[in-house]
């Protein structure tokens, strides 16, 4: 028998960052959207945004263009500074497509 | 941030958001709500989203990560075969299946091979040259090494393919360059003695396969491998190009800069201030490639011809090149190759690289109407830079902000019919000098006894 021994090409992942802990409920929480607008996001966040609102009591949920909107902004640091600051308990993100 | 998300994306992108996510150092993991491609399209039933709306309420309150922690070393890979020729199948088979492959046989990256073409670098193999977006593999010296050796590439190779990555890891945007529908692939124009020394082609059939200057094959080849293994730009999965030109090799091919007409200067000196005799890289994501019959059919006097030739190459250029916008500013609408003798011609009548750029770039611009007409203002009035975005005022409307932007590049075979355009999706032009090892001589000795004589001595 012939035995080839060779490298894994794929290299190694480093993981330094957390996930964020999950929320206990969206009861009474503050929700935002970041959203590159595309993608049909200007029909489908809106109807989350008034769902949640139905479904959760004293929920609030910002406008969807409470952050900068777009692909080349909602990934970078200046969007994820007025997220935090604006104190938010989760984001819904969209649309990736 | 520390704020739990959920995203609302497409079945298919999956891959490309846990790519996203590792790249910034989380596990290649996320919440998400996945509906099919045609719920994203105009007009389309989006009553899903209300019927699946528990599932976003639970990313935001129950998600939990699947991922497991992989091991920090890279790890080592075993067959066995019959015989050598039945082990070398079951490594490349199981390379394609664990998707590490491009279909085209493959050396398996042995450690004597590794270690050989290790020779090559300057830096330790544990060296980290940085993160491949947009997976966030760690990429090593030895990785790059990996893939080179995979590719069929040598250690003289490995200068010019470590160069290279270093210029697409620092280029602006390249984790959404990688992942983009418009499947941008790296154009790398390499200066200096090496590209001859290495046999890296400048001349006839630059961009594709030559068995007397096979560098090129081989240093873009191992470039997209660790575009796709270490970067995670998997087809369909990691990476949307819808068509994805060009992504065997890429491109890479060096400017004929013996061929350049006296006073010209180099790419590398044009765009990046290396002095000639640097050997370096620039590298261009480019996203098309298109012939220019440029020469004259008739009695043109010299003139006539390298004017309309001028003419059809602008023609070629006055195109809402939408993915280009990324460039508008700093980077490039493209690279547009004029073969030697048609650069010695046209400087016999006159011209000059300022005055070829400048004439493309004022006779590339589109009037608005046309823009309007192809709805493109809007792509412009959505782009993240503000200076590309105040360019709608202006009409006609330039493909990029300056002359100087357009990449000009001396190089193609002794012929005078074509030019030839390799449009662009680049957001900046990188260049880096290479640094070759001491003992660089001995490999390019062992090279000639290898591979036979050098460049021009082979012609036949």
């Amino acid at each position: 028998m012939t035995r080839l021994e060779f490298y894994d090409p794929s290299g190694i992942l480093e993981v330094s960052v957390p996930f964020a802990k999950r929320l206990d409920s969206l009861e009474g929480k503050k929700i935002g959207f970041v959203s590159n607008e595309q993608w049909q996001a200007y029909r489908m966040l809106p109807v989350l945004k008034e769902l949640l609102e139905k479904d959760f009591g004293k929920i609030e949920v910002l406008p969807i263009d409470a952050f900068p909107q777009g692909n080349g902004l909602i990934g970078n640091d200046e969007t994820a500074a007025l997220v935090k600051k604006s104190g938010v308990d989760a984001v819904i993100v969209g649309n990736a497509a | 941030m520390g704020i739990p998300t959920v995203t609302l994306t497409r079945s298919d992108f999956v891959g490309v958001m846990k790519n996203a996510v590792s790249g910034v150092g989380l596990a290649p993991d996320a919440a998400m709500v996945t509906f099919p491609v045609n719920m994203f399209m105009p007009g389309s039933d989006i009553s899903a989203v209300e019927a699946r709306k528990k599932e976003f309420y639970d990313g935001l309150t129950k998600w939990k990560s699947n991922f497991v922690r992989p091991g920090a070393a890279a790890k080592m890979l075993e067959v066995e075969g019959k015989s050598y020729e039945d082990a070398l199948t079951k490594a490349n088979n199981l390379l394609l299946t664990s998707l590490w492959g491009d279909g085209l046989p493959v050396w398996p990256a042995t450690k004597e091979r590794v270690d050989w073409i290790l020779q090559g670098s300057v830096l330790p193999r544990t060296h980290v040259l940085g993160k491949f977006p947009p997976r966030g593999g760690v990429t090593t010296v030895e990785i790059v090494a990996i893939a080179l050796a995979m590719a069929g590439g040598r250690p003289e190779y490995l200068p010019v393919l470590i160069a290279a990555v270093e210029a697409c890891l620092a280029a602006e945007g390249f984790d959404q360059l990688q992942a983009t529908s418009g499947g941008p692939f790296p154009a790398v124009i390499v200066n200096g003695p090496i590209a001859k020394q290495i046999r890296i082609n400048s001349g006839f059939g630059l961009l594709g396969p030559d068995p007397q200057r096979p560098a090129g094959a081989s240093i873009g080849r191992a470039l997209r491998m660790l575009q796709q293994n270490v970067g995670g730009a998997l087809p369909g999965v990691g990476t949307m190009a819808i068509f994805g030109s060009m992504r065997y090799t890429n491109a890479v091919f060096a400017e004929d800069e013996e061929g350049l007409p006296k006073g010209w200067q180099t790419h590398a000196q044009q765009r990046h201030g290396f002095e000639p005799g640097t050997n370096s890289v620039s590298v261009v994501f480019a996203s098309g490639a298109t012939n220019v019959r440029r020469r004259g059919a008739k009695k043109e006097s010299p003139e006539e011809d390298a004017l309309n030739g001028m003419w059809r190459m602008a023609d070629f250029l006055r195109a809402p090149n939408l993915a280009a916008l990324a460039g508008w500013e700093k980077g490039t609408p493209g690279i547009m190759m004029i073969a030697p003798i048609v650069a010695r011609r046209m400087a016999e009548v006159g011209w000059t690289q300022k005055s070829i750029r400048d004439f493309l770039w004022e006779n590339s611009r589109i009037p608005m109407s046309q823009m309007k007409r192809a709805g493109a203002p809007a792509w412009i009035e959505i782009d993240h830079n503000p200076v590309t975005r105040d360019s709608i005022s202006l009409d006609p409307w330039p493909i990029c902000q300056k002359p100087d932007n357009i990449v000009l590049v001396v190089a193609g075979g002794g012929h005078p019919t074509h030019s030839y355009w390799l449009q662009a999706h680049s957001p900046t032009v990188e260049g880096r000098v290479i640094r070759v090892p001491e003992t660089f001589e001995r490999l390019l000795t062992d090279a000639d006894r290898d591979l036979g004589c050098g460049d021009d001595v082979c012609r036949i």
